[in-house]
């Protein structure tokens, strides 16, 4: 019973979170499933800021604080909650007619089947290993999570440069949100970071199914949430306690929200008093500007899971600027366009500085960049380009851990069956996403580069956990640039709540 | 009555084909499953090689503090190494001898007790954990 009010209290500050950034109002089932995914996510990601601040600030009464950030969450929600208008109503997909029946039933029981085997895996595994499988769970997320439990005002000792195997300049969501509920139950029990875990790996499954139930249809959200669900090795490090699964969550929540923000001002749907008409030919942001935080706030909160996340934060900010930006001419217009992604910056920059601080004035510096006497000789090593694309190569078939049949395969041959969505164009928010995606495993080749490490002991230990990390974005990508089953992502509105 | 629109057969037999391989994969999830009967031994072997090993020598320790370590060599006894700064934080463990207080683990060697590399025996807590401290501050 003890951990019900800090269990409440996470969940509700981040589903007052999303209600906020999105205040639309729908009938459709996949509306509510995307805000309770959502809500997990950033509701651990307030949880752990929360807590990070009062071990700075030296704040000891937890709840006083947590009850502060969710009566204040709740009075703008009420106050904004006019903004839910009927104008507001979500979308719904028109699904494809001339879709066989048993096709329908077919795809949902293949999907609940492979649901049941991932949750069954998952919760033997999370009971098999109460305390993460592998040797990052312990040596790294755990044992951050206990030094800032156990501490107390001595917590920066866990951030010494005397344990550089810790990694103490990784970034703190997960320990900091796991060490909240510590603080509550006054006991560090494995269970909170194994059921955290838990619900990150499921919760990306159905942000997943809602996105995609939501842009494209049931048929593109069953075949995507079954292909995450039957990726082996998706579900075994979701419950392993390491922050790969959280960080592909996070991306997902980003580029998710931003092709929901773009869709939306493609189909003309906006909010407040603006017509259909301004929105298509206005400032795009301004149309409807929650989901453009939210999906900031997804990237920022990737960036404090971990390194990658603040990568991948610096590509979709790069990514969004270069795909309004372009084919512009004039730098006045450039301005205009800039100006844009105003609310992506929104939540954006303080999480910078934030993670600014913690590595300039608490973490040691990190590992990647410690050997620069030798970059430069490394990056003028062809043989380590060579070796790069070679592991890539391989684990692009690799990873995942599917069952004969790689699942990238799986796809590829899906989209030569199926073809290309029919779109007029694609939406900016697609273009953004696959750029920023592309810019991210760039970074990754980059790091790999100029590694301090031997480059094939490195590739050997995280390839397939990076690849895995853009998983969850990729899946969601091509479903929405395949050709499938609804017809062709138009929108039919449903009808507004009163 | 709308027609059916050309490709949807293919359509079809791609989406059949995909749920298929979905499913191929998810029995490999199902079987690479710990079983209900493994969960006896496997769910207590983090908790027996840290916290449940060490927390007599934890009792002895400072709160806070660093000391120093002392195991065995080679690359799979990094595991122990990890697995005593899991069981004693927020006490920092630093993998050498040079502190006034040095934990020694010794899981494969238990009996080990002899003087090493200028240290003496302060206390042998059993199971291969044992309490050094230098010569000179005998």
């Amino acid at each position: 019973m003890s951990l019900a009010l800090p269990a409440f209290l996470c969940l509700a500050s981040g589903f007052l979170l999303v209600c906020l950034g999105w205040s639309r109002r729908g009938l459709i089932v996949s509306d509510y499933l995307l805000r309770t995914s959502l809500s997990v996510g950033l509701g651990l990601g307030i949880f752990s800021v929360v807590f990070f601040l009062s071990l700075l600030l030296r704040v000891t009464h937890l709840i006083l604080v947590d009850g502060a950030v969710f009566a204040l969450l709740f009075v703008a929600c009420f106050l904004l909650r006019a903004r839910a208008t009927a104008a507001n109503a979500v979308p719904q997909i028109k699904e494809n007619p001339d879709q066989p029946a048993w096709l329908d039933r077919f795809l949902t029981a293949a999907f609940a089947i492979t649901l049941c085997a991932a949750l069954y895996a998952a919760v033997m595994r999370t009971l098999a290993y109460p305390h993460g499988d592998g040797w990052d769970a312990f040596s790294i997320w755990n044992l951050h999570a206990r030094f800032l439990f156990r501490g107390g005002a001595n917590w920066r000792d866990g951030f010494t440069p005397l344990l550089p195997w810790s990694h103490p300049d990784y970034p703190l969501l997960l320990p900091a949100a796991v060490a909240h509920f510590w603080s509550y139950l006054g006991h560090d029990s494995p269970a909170v970071p194994a059921v955290i875990g838990f619900l990150f790996t499921f919760c990306a499954v159905g942000l997943l199914f809602a996105a995609l139930s939501i842009l494209r249809g049931r048929m593109p959200a069953l075949l995507g949430a079954t292909a995450l669900c039957a990726t082996p090795s998706f579900i075994e490090q979701g419950t392993a306690q390491y922050a790969d699964v959280p960080l592909s969550f996070f991306l997902l929540a980003s580029i998710a929200l931003l092709c929901l923000h773009d869709d939306r001002e493609q189909a003309g749907y906006s909010n407040n008093d603006r017509t259909n008409d301004d929105c298509k030919h206005n400032a795009p942001s301004l149309c409807s500007p929650g989901l453009l935080v939210l999906s900031g706030l997804a990237a920022a909160c990737a960036a404090w899971t971990k390194n990658e996340g603040l990568l991948f934060l610096c590509a979709i900010v790069l990514a969004r600027l270069i795909i309004l930006i372009r084919r512009e001419v004039s730098p006045k217009n450039w301005i205009a366009r800039v100006l844009h992604i105003a609310p992506l910056l929104v939540a954006i920059v303080p999480a910078l500085l934030f993670i600014a601080f913690f590595k300039h004035s608490i973490a040691p510096p990190g590992d990647i960049l410690s050997g620069h006497n030798t970059m430069l000789h490394k990056l003028l090593d062809p043989a380590r380009y060579w070796a790069i694309i070679k592991w890539y190569f391989k684990g692009f078939f690799r990873f995942g851990r599917w069952l004969l049949i790689p699942g990238t395969l799986v796809l590829t041959g899906f989209y030569f069956a199926a073809g290309k969505q029919e779109h007029a164009k694609p939406q900016n928010g697609i273009r953004t996403s696959v750029l920023a995606l592309a810019l991210t495993l760039a970074g990754y080749f980059a790091v790999y580069l100029i590694t301090p490490y031997d480059i094939y002991w490195h590739l050997r230990f995280s390839l397939t956990r990076l690849l895995l990390q853009l998983w969850p974005s990729a899946i969601f990508l091509f479903f929405l640039s395949v050709k499938c089953g609804n017809a062709c992502g138009e929108h039919s509105r449903v009808a507004d709540l009163p | 009555m709308s027609l059916p629109r050309i490709g949807q057969p293919r359509m079809t037999i791609a989406s059949v084909a995909f749920a298929l391989c979905c499913l191929l994969s998810t029995a490999r999830l199902a079987i690479d499953a710990p079983t209900p009967s493994s969960l006896k031994t496997s769910n207590r072997e983090i908790a027996r090689r840290s916290d449940q090993r060490f927390s007599a020598l934890k009792a002895a320790l400072p709160e806070r503090g660093v000391v120093g370590y002392i195991g065995e060599p080679g690359t799979p006894a990094l595991a122990d190494y990890y697995l005593t700064q899991y069981a004693l934080a927020p006490l920092v463990i630093d993998h050498s001898s040079n502190h006034a207080l040095v934990v020694g683990n010794f899981p494969a060697s238990p009996a080990l007790s002899a003087p090493l590399d200028d240290l003496h025996l302060v206390k042998d807590f059993g199971d291969g954990v044992l309490l050094f401290a230098p010569e000179d501050a005998k």
